[in-house]
């Protein structure tokens, strides 16, 4: 068994990371991850679905994912590709199906956010890239209902408050830290509100 | 060409699934299951659990390993975990540890 490289057959799927130090050949299906400091190859016919780290890309396939090519990245004319794209050199051909967001320029921040797929503003990508994702995702949705609900739970509160201080400590305890969430969270609704705004 | 092929320096974490030959001269760890012939190359490590219609082991596997046919584990090779299948190839030399099941 001589030098043999690394070749995805047509009829096998991997889900799970693909990590590597050569030439990679898919021709069947890759769900979730590929990191390689060589060239990643999507044959016509492939399909990958995952977030893709490599030096030099080539894809004639399906790929859907976030993705980063280090030196160089081209679409073929039969390539189906969906997800950003960061790569100091960009080809496609006529014929290239393609939808998101080409980057040129920084390769190391997209790269840092390759995990998150969070790249809001610059500030996102300077953290650690995993982490900081879902809280800001989810943050919105919980602010706008904490914002719409702040008014009545501190009406609430307030009325609690009176009862709580006869019924004594634990009941006393818990009431004044409902406010306080709220509060916190209806201070950071504008931020976001005028985000999301902005987006659109 | 048709076959698939981990190479010497790829690191598979995750399942691998298919319905032809599969080589592994790198490391594999998860799940293998492949409807023909799975071999673990001289150098390569695999840490899963394995179903194959034949299973050739010249490396290193750690895992319970179904092989529906036939398993052979070549001389210099290391296997840990159970082996089931109703014909089994220990090579002089081949190192191995598990439950052994031919369906008796």
């Amino acid at each position: 068994m001589a030098d043999k490289e690394t070749v995805i057959g047509p009829e096998t799927q991997i889900s799970g990371e693909v990590r590597g130090e050569e030439d990679l050949i898919v021709r069947g299906r890759i769900d979730g991850k590929v990191h390689l400091t060589q060239t990643l190859t999507v044959e016509k016919g492939a399909t990958l679905q995952a977030d893709v780290d490599v030096r030099h890309l080539v894809v004639s396939g399906t790929l859907v994912g976030t993705i980063v090519a280090s030196e160089s990245a081209k679409l073929t004319s039969t390539a189906r590709v969906v997800g950003d794209l960061a790569s100091p050199r960009v080809i496609m051909d006529a014929g290239a199906a393609y939808r998101g967001r080409v980057d040129m320029g920084d390769i190391a921040a997209a790269r840092a956010a390759v995990g998150s797929r969070a790249v809001q503003r610059p500030a996102a990508s300077e953290k650690p890239a995993i982490r900081p994702a879902p809280p800001r995702m989810a943050t919105p949705a919980r602010a706008v209902i904490a914002g719409k609900t702040a008014a009545p739970a501190a009406v609430a509160a307030a009325a609690a408050r009176p009862m709580a201080a006869v019924s004594g400590t634990p009941a006393f305890a818990s009431p004044p830290a409902f406010p306080r969430v709220a509060g916190a969270m209806g201070a950071m609704t504008p931020a976001w509100a005028k985000k999301k705004i902005r987006r659109r | 060409m048709a076959n698939t092929v981990i190479g010497s320096s790829i690191v598979v974490d995750g399942e691998i699934t298919g319905e032809e030959p599969l080589t592994i001269l790198g490391t594999v760890k998860g799940k293998i299951s492949v409807a023909q012939s799975l071999a673990v190359e001289a150098g390569a490590t695999v840490e899963a659990d394995v179903e194959a219609q034949t299973v050739t082991v010249s490396g290193r596997l750690t895992g319970n390993v179904v092989a529906r046919e036939r398993l052979e584990l070549k001389p210099e090779s290391k296997m840990v975990g159970d082996a089931k299948s109703p014909r089994i190839v220990i090579a002089d030399g081949a190192g191995f540890k598990g439950n052994v099941d031919m369906d008796v």
